[in-house]
């Protein structure tokens, strides 16, 4: 089957014009290369931030139980209404009432995986030579190893030591450091109010986010309590949803059915997230410019194609091209330009992600790694690609219009001059 | 008359009249035109520059609409067509010469002559390129038909846009001055092969000239001035 004429010859003009075909096609695969790169790298750091946060506290957290507020309108059952006056501000009643019930309910929600009640309080952790206020945290191992990624968080010690010494303790990695112990010591756990309690450190975690692993140690929520002065009490409970993204509308649902507070993890780390988000438009913004530029750069060399090439135009209507096969010329020039710009740039693209993924790195803060973290995501291809070819075809549209509308008799008039 | 009534002119023109410009600069270019195109017939347009010879020329060839008159080619009228239609009437019944060559200079011989057949788009591939090298073969280029057409020389691009021009087979060539950037040589050359190949063809050819031995030669030259033929003369061979 003969290809397409217009196709053929745009085939043949692009050809022809090596250093334009060079320029044109440098500038569209550099830009989708960037842009998957980059995009790779910001939601790389993203997603291993959310994993981390997700893998130490879960989806939702639900917490302090609080008295739902009345409506101020009371709506009577003939039709008629009455408005409430002396509203109050809602009451918030400490740590989670019931939990045992609590617990069996959401365990029954088919969006729930696991669930794990924890109690959490400041102690006083004192070593031989240093004493330190801590965030005590009470947990139920087996609850709390199906809940959160605690067993791969461990980096020293024995989670099996953990389980049966009842005066255990897990030790965050930068408080452990600070305090220089490791497992095996013995240190004391002071509550606000009571006698100090001897402990052993039996493990040690590491989180990734500074800010647990500086002041966070776990023990059983029986020793929690008793050292906390918080007898049968629950804090909280962490919720770990089978699509983590549904969380917040999962925790509006559960706030609202329990009573309770419940939050989740966007809600929890919206700062976070926000800069996460704001990083990847900044760089998706810029990179599309660089396409846009491309794209700029295209339209420029159509446009001179069409300058030079008007007795081509001409003759070519002359012999019976219409105005669609001289548009269709140009538009497939630069479709020509955007197929093989994207085919290339996703391969470099690829390459690009992958050499940046083997760059060291040492980053210690809101999340702790050692190396460049990206994302393999298609999106990222597809909006590359996407992007790619909306500016070529944009910037192609205008040339192939003015060499469709160009009078071919003008033109044959003033060529014969 | 007999063989008139079975075989329509290849093209017949009636009172064709066009406007250039617009209000005050608005020039009259042709002034009710007629004319008729036979089946192996070889018409000559001589006059001054800006007599209209061009003007007709393209509304002939349906690159332009008259703001008057009547057109037939092949005895179907094709002045109340689409640009699309006309685009396609061109393609297949029309060959256009002109002063220019204007190949696409990217392009071998042969694909030159390949460019009208495959919008045309009734050949395969290799059936395209067996009568372009056969259309080439007929001008005396079949052994140039692989190069590239800014490698041949000035008379040779002239027989292969002739070659180009017949390449659909068309009713009626136009030529515009198709000699005039030609030596002598090439000249004589180059219009030797168009009359035969109209001849031997019978095809309708209606060259625009200022070669007087050039309309010496053909059958019928149309004298132009003002925008009108003011006289036709045969030519007895």
């Amino acid at each position: 089957m003969p290809v397409k004429p217009s196709l053929y010859i745009a085939l043949r003009f692009t050809a022809a014009r090596k250093r334009s075909l060079v320029f044109s096609l440098s500038g569209v695969i550099l830009g989708v290369a960037f842009f998957i790169s980059t995009q790779a790298q910001t939601q790389g750091f993203e997603k291993f931030f959310i994993e981390t946060v997700l893998g130490t506290s879960g989806a939702i957290t639900i917490g302090d139980r609080f008295q739902p507020r009345y409506d101020p309108i009371l709506t009577g059952g003939n039709g008629t209404s009455a408005a409430v006056s002396g509203q109050q501000s809602r009451k918030y009643y400490s740590g989670v009432d019931n939990p045992g019930l609590l617990i069996r309910c959401l365990e029954d929600y088919s969006a729930v995986l696991a669930v794990a009640p924890y109690v959490e309080g400041n102690a006083t952790l004192r070593t031989n030579f240093k004493d330190e206020v801590i965030k005590l945290q009470g947990i139920d191992l087996v609850a709390q190893l199906r809940a959160t990624t605690l067993r791969g968080q461990i980096i020293k010690g024995d989670l099996d030591r953990f389980k049966y010494r009842p005066y255990g303790l897990l030790v965050g990695t930068l408080l452990a450091d600070k305090l220089q112990v490791k497992p095996g010591d013995i240190v004391y756990l002071t509550g606000a109010q009571g006698s100090p309690h001897a402990c052993t450190i039996e493990g040690v975690f590491q989180s990734g986010i500074n800010a647990v692993d500086q002041s966070r140690v776990y023990t059983h929520t029986s020793t929690a309590q008793s050292i906390l002065n918080m007898p049968y009490q629950i804090t909280s409970i962490v919720v770990r949803l089978r699509d983590p993204q549904r969380a917040p509308e999962v925790a509006a649902h559960f706030e609202q059915q329990f009573a309770h507070i419940s939050r989740s993890w966007q809600d929890r780390e919206q700062g976070n997230l926000a800069i996460f988000h704001a990083l990847r438009l900044s760089s998706a913004i810029v990179v599309s410019l660089i396409i846009l530029l491309a794209g700029f750069g295209i339209f420029n060399i159509l446009t001179m194609t069409v300058l030079n090439k008007v007795r081509e135009i001409a003759i070519l209507r002359s012999m019976g091209y219409r105005r669609g096969d001289i548009q269709g010329i140009f538009l497939f020039q630069g479709l020509i330009i955007a197929t093989i710009g994207s085919a290339v740039g996703c391969v470099l693209g690829g390459i690009l992600t992958y050499s940046i993924s083997l760059i060291p790195i040492h980053m210690r803060g809101i999340m702790n790694t050692d190396h460049f973290v990206v994302a393999w995501s298609s999106s990222h291809y597809v909006w590359a690609v996407l992007i790619a070819y909306v500016s070529v075809l944009v910037a192609s549209y205008f040339p192939a219009r003015r060499a469709a509308l160009l009078p071919p008799v003008n033109i044959l008039r003033g060529s014969g001059q | 008359m007999s063989e008139a009534a079975s075989h329509p002119p290849c093209l017949a023109a009636r009172n064709l009249e066009r406007y250039l410009g617009e209000e005050e600069s608005r020039v009259h270019v042709l002034r009710g035109v007629n004319l008729t195109l036979e089946p192996g017939t070889v018409h000559a347009i001589v006059g001054p520059s800006g007599c209209g010879k061009s003007s007709l020329l393209y509304i002939l060839g349906l690159l332009d609409n008259p703001d008057a008159g009547h057109l037939e080619i092949g005895g179907v009228p094709v002045l109340s067509i689409d640009d699309g239609e006309a685009s396609a009437k061109r393609n297949e019944s029309i060959g256009f010469v002109f002063q220019f060559h204007f190949l696409l200079e990217d392009f071998t011989a042969e694909e030159n002559v390949m460019i009208p057949m495959r919008r045309l788009g009734k050949l395969t591939e290799a059936e395209m390129e067996a009568r372009a090298y056969l259309l080439l073969e007929e001008v005396g280029l079949g052994s140039k038909a692989k190069r590239p057409s800014r490698h041949l020389s000035g008379g040779e691009q002239q027989r292969v846009a002739i070659a180009r021009a017949l390449a659909n087979d068309p009713l009626v060539l136009l030529a515009d001055e198709p000699t005039g950037n030609l030596d002598s040589l090439n000249s004589d050359r180059v219009f030797g092969l168009l009359t035969r190949l109209v001849h031997h063809r019978n095809k309708a050819l209606l060259l625009v000239t200022h070669n007087p031995a050039i309309a010496d030669v053909c059958d019928w030259v149309h004298e132009m001035k003002d925008g009108m033929i003011v006289n036709t003369t045969r030519n007895e061979r």
